[in-house]
């Protein structure tokens, strides 16, 4: 338990003159599930495909799973690349099975355990059509299948949401959770937060090729201000006094249902700002509320706090 | 190596799951089985040919006939003893090398000759009738009877309104109807059509030619002289050949015996003949003889040439495509988290190696499958061949420069492959490499024809060509030098390649976008990968 699955040194992937992934250092633990969060083009492919030595770093170490390359413990280690695809002309258990004896499975147990886990996430009855016949979305499934067939220690998973409908979006993130139960440890980028939100313990945000991020969702969330919107008829822009109360503004009046005649305050107060403390300020100075919001940053906010700006630089770049 | 096996081995099985598989498969044995069929079923095949004969002169109307009914026995003699060949209770004794060759030999002189000892023999004790009663104790108690050949030419009755003793003009202008189709016979109730007509004019001895009057026949113009011979059918040239034949013959007996020649003196002088042996001085004293085998040993390397490109044209195919379906569908990513750029490159060659060989196998086996099926005269022969062929160490030379051609190519084409992202591309990037392929089989048959001559011995040296040049001059005994140095210089060729294709797949399969340029593929090929 102690050791790190992963841990990356100083890594860095230069393609010319242009820096992909900039001296990053990275350490994941045993068991856990890890996002990796960036805008596009922000070198998350480049990192995960270094990990699994597709591509060898200019600078710096990786260790995984104590080797010193993916490759010398790829039995131990499932992928799933961010462009999917498998053998068109292929029966879908036999390309699960397949992959499953490149990773070291017996024959037999490797077809077995095929059919067990597209009959547990739903795939059941197209064991025995041929990938051709799938969608899109359901090869990615059967992709992700074949990724995990072997039971890896440690499975990677590259942007395996995508594509997804909701309800195998819910799926997915099932046989997430039940990887992490089996005590697995599972990376996976993304780009919706809400799944980075529910699953991961611990993200990695990068932009650009740096690491701007690296730790957990509530630590993550911690990094930008909460926000209180109140509603009211009064000018509260004192409450700027009360103690971790960063900043009060009132918000412009926008089609935002509020009630008529009211004004609306968006305040930033700081982590550990007690709600009842501004509740009580209102109460003592005969403030009515009409609304009283205490909302936690969600990792959206995050993400765009971190790197929103220069994310859309980048794209115009 | 255990995950280059199951790599091959899904390569391997993935192919023989293909449609072009079984095409390739099963097409050479199919067009095998049609050509022999064909051609041993084509002369019974052929429709009986009605005519019609008339002999103003006659004199030769009885030769004619006696000539084509003697043309019908001797198919049926033929036919006899195919049949008794093929239902003998024992096949041992059969068609053996040189006996039946010097046999054969004087038949045919015999048959130049029109004087078939064989044939007067057969008719003289009484044809068919016999032939069948004395066999009888021979044949395999299960063997079917035999059914006579249908007559292939059948002399039609004359129409009614013909005038035979008309003028020659009148006659074929009475006649042209049926010989144009226009018009049909009636033989026994049926309507058939006319295939020819013999006209034998009534001064037609004035045409004869005699080397004394050659002069004057070639001085002298117009209209059709001797016999007239009208068909619309230009193809089928037994029946006028038939008909020339003997009617010389009738003549040339008639001259026999105008110049007091016994004619069967002249019969015995015709009949005498020396034998030309055939030898080959690489053979041991006492076996010199050049046999029917030998000479197929003489090119059945040309053969296995064939069979070398025709199984590498195939193989490139899967290469190929392979190669870029992994590519063009990402999986290739996939692959390279749980195997090494090598690992898949050597399970390829070796999957698509084993679907070659299955192919071969499928032909031979194929093959040895119809000669029990069609145990004949001809294959009885084939088998022997065949014999010859394992006894000598063509076999294994085949192997050899089979699995080097095969290594050789398909390191360059699979690194094409890796290159790639469609099979457009793929197949500019091959055009000089095909048109290189060409060469080989386009100089084939000259290097056969010489096959220690120069073109021979530079094509050898060339390690592109070295297996289908040193494969065709496999049975004329190259100069050691030749055998050792191209051996040694196609292997290590092959190894070469094999290691500098492996760094271009490695880079190569990675790549997205357009195939690379020559300064880039050197580039390639010189950087050491960027994986181990
Ligand atoms: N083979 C390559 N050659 C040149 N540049 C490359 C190559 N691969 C990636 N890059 C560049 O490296 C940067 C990082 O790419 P990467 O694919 O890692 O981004 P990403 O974070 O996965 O983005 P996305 O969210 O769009 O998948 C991009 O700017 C890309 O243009
Ligand atoms: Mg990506």
């Amino acid at each position: 338990m102690s050791d790190p699955v992963l841990s990356l040194t100083n890594v860095s992937k230069r393609y010319g003159d242009f820096t992909a992934v900039n001296a990053i250092n990275l350490s994941i633990p045993r068991g856990s599930v890890y996002g990796f969060l960036g805008p596009n083009g922000a070198g998350k492919t480049t990192t995960i495909r270094m990990i699994l030595d597709i591509i060898r770093p200019d600078e710096g170490e990786i260790q995984v799973l104590g080797a010193s390359s993916a490759m010398h413990v790829r039995e131990r280690i499932g992928y799933l690349p961010e462009e999917k695809g498998l053998y068109k002309k292929m029966k879908v258990w036999a390309i699960i099975a397949y992959f499953a004896t490149l990773k070291g499975m017996h024959r037999r147990e490797a077809k077995t355990r095929a059919y067990e886990l597209l009959e547990k996430y739903g795939l059941k009855d197209f064991a025995n059509s041929s990938v051709e016949s799938l969608s899109k979305g359901m090869g990615q499934k059967v992709q992700v299948l074949s990724s995990i067939a072997h039971n890896p220690e440690l499975v990677i998973l590259d942007e395996p949401f995508s594509g997804l409908d909701p309800v195998n979006q819910e799926v997915l993130e099932q046989l997430i959770r039940d990887l992490k139960e089996n005590g697995q440890t599972v990376i996976f980028s993304t780009h919706i937060m809400q799944h980075a939100e529910r699953l991961c313990e611990r993200l990695l945000l990068i932009t650009q090729g740096r690491k701007v991020f690296d730790g957990t969702v509530d630590e993550a969330r911690a990094i930008i201000p909460r926000r209180v919107i109140l509603e009211c008829t009064n000018d509260i822009s004192t409450l700027a006094q009360i103690e971790g109360v960063l900043s009060v503004q009132e918000l412009p009046i926008g089609n935002d249902g509020r009630l008529h005649g009211t004004r609306q305050w968006e305040l930033y107060v700081k982590e550990q700002t007690d709600p009842q403390q501004i509740l009580q300020y209102c109460f003592q100075n005969r403030i009515n509320l009409s609304r009283f919001d205490f909302t936690q940053a969600s990792l959206h906010d995050v993400f765009m706090h971190l790197v929103g700006p220069e994310a859309r630089e980048h794209n115009f770049r | 190596m255990r995950v280059t096996l199951l790599i091959a081995s899904r390569e391997y099985l993935e192919n023989v799951k293909t449609k072009g598989f079984w095409i390739g498969v099963l097409l050479v044995p199919i067009v095998f089985f049609i050509i022999f069929h064909v051609s041993s079923r084509l002369a019974t095949a052929t429709p009986t040919r009605y005519y019609l004969l008339i002999d103003q002169s006659g004199q030769y109307a009885e030769s004619v006939d006696i000539a084509i009914r003697r043309e019908h026995q001797r198919r049926v003699m033929q036919d006899f003893m195919r049949y008794l060949q093929e239902n003998r209770t024992d096949l041992s004794g059969t068609a053996l090398s040189r006996e039946p060759a010097t046999q054969l030999d004087q038949l045919i002189d015999d048959f130049g000759n029109d004087e078939v000892a064989t044939l007067d023999e057969w008719l003289s004790n009484g044809g068919l009738d016999f032939a069948l009663q004395m066999s009888r104790a021979y044949l395999r108690p299960d063997a079917p009877a035999f059914t006579e050949p249908r007559p292939q030419f059948i002399a039609a009755p004359l129409p009614a309104e013909l005038d035979v003793s008309a003028p020659a003009q009148t006659i074929v202008d009475t006649l042209r109807p049926y010989l144009n189709g226009e018009r049909r016979l009636q033989v026994n109730g049926e309507a058939v059509s006319l295939f020819a007509l013999i006209l034998i004019p009534g001064q037609v001895d004035a045409d004869i030619v005699r080397p004394a009057t050659l002069q004057r026949v070639i001085v002298d113009g117009g209209g059709p002289r001797g016999v007239q011979y009208w068909a619309s059918n230009l193809t089928d040239t037994r029946l006028p050949n038939a008909i020339q034949t003997s009617i010389n013959n009738a003549i040339r007996q008639q001259e026999y015996t105008s110049r007091g020649i016994d004619i069967t003196q002249v019969r015995d002088v015709q009949r005498t003949r020396l034998p030309l042996s055939r030898l080959d001085p690489g053979k041991a004293a006492g076996s010199e003889e050049v046999s029917l085998a030998d000479t197929f040993r003489q090119w059945a390397p040309m053969g296995f040439v064939y069979l070398i490109f025709i199984s590498l044209m195939q193989s490139v195919q899967y290469l190929l495509s392979n190669t870029i379906e992994e590519k063009s569908n990402r999986i290739i990513e996939v692959l390279l988290a749980s195997v090494t750029p090598g690992e898949l490159m050597m399970g390829k060659l070796l999957g698509i190696g084993a679907t070659g060989i299955t192919t071969i196998l499928a032909w031979i086996v194929s093959f040895f499958a119809f000669l029990q099926l069609y145990q004949t005269v001809e294959t009885v022969m084939m088998v022997q061949v065949l014999d010859v062929l394992l006894s000598s160490d063509l076999i294994p030379r085949f192997v050899f420069y089979y699995l080097c051609c095969y290594a050789l190519y398909a390191g360059i084409f699979l690194a094409i492959g890796s290159l790639c992202n469609t099979l457009k591309e793929a197949q500019s990037l091959m055009m000089p490499l095909m048109m290189v392929l060409v060469i080989p089989i386009l100089t084939m048959s000259f290097i056969a024809q010489d096959p220690n001559g120069t073109l021979a011995r530079v094509m050898s040296w060339i390690p592109l060509f070295t297996p289908f040049t040193m494969m065709n001059r496999a049975a004329a005994q190259p100069p050691m030098f030749d055998v050792v140095g191209t051996t040694l210089l196609l292997v290590f060729t092959t190894i070469a390649v094999l290691w500098l294709s492996g760094r271009v797949f490695r880079q190569g399969i990675l790549r997205t976008g357009q195939p690379p340029r020559i300064i880039e593929l050197w580039r390639m090929m010189r950087r050491r990968s960027s994986r181990s």
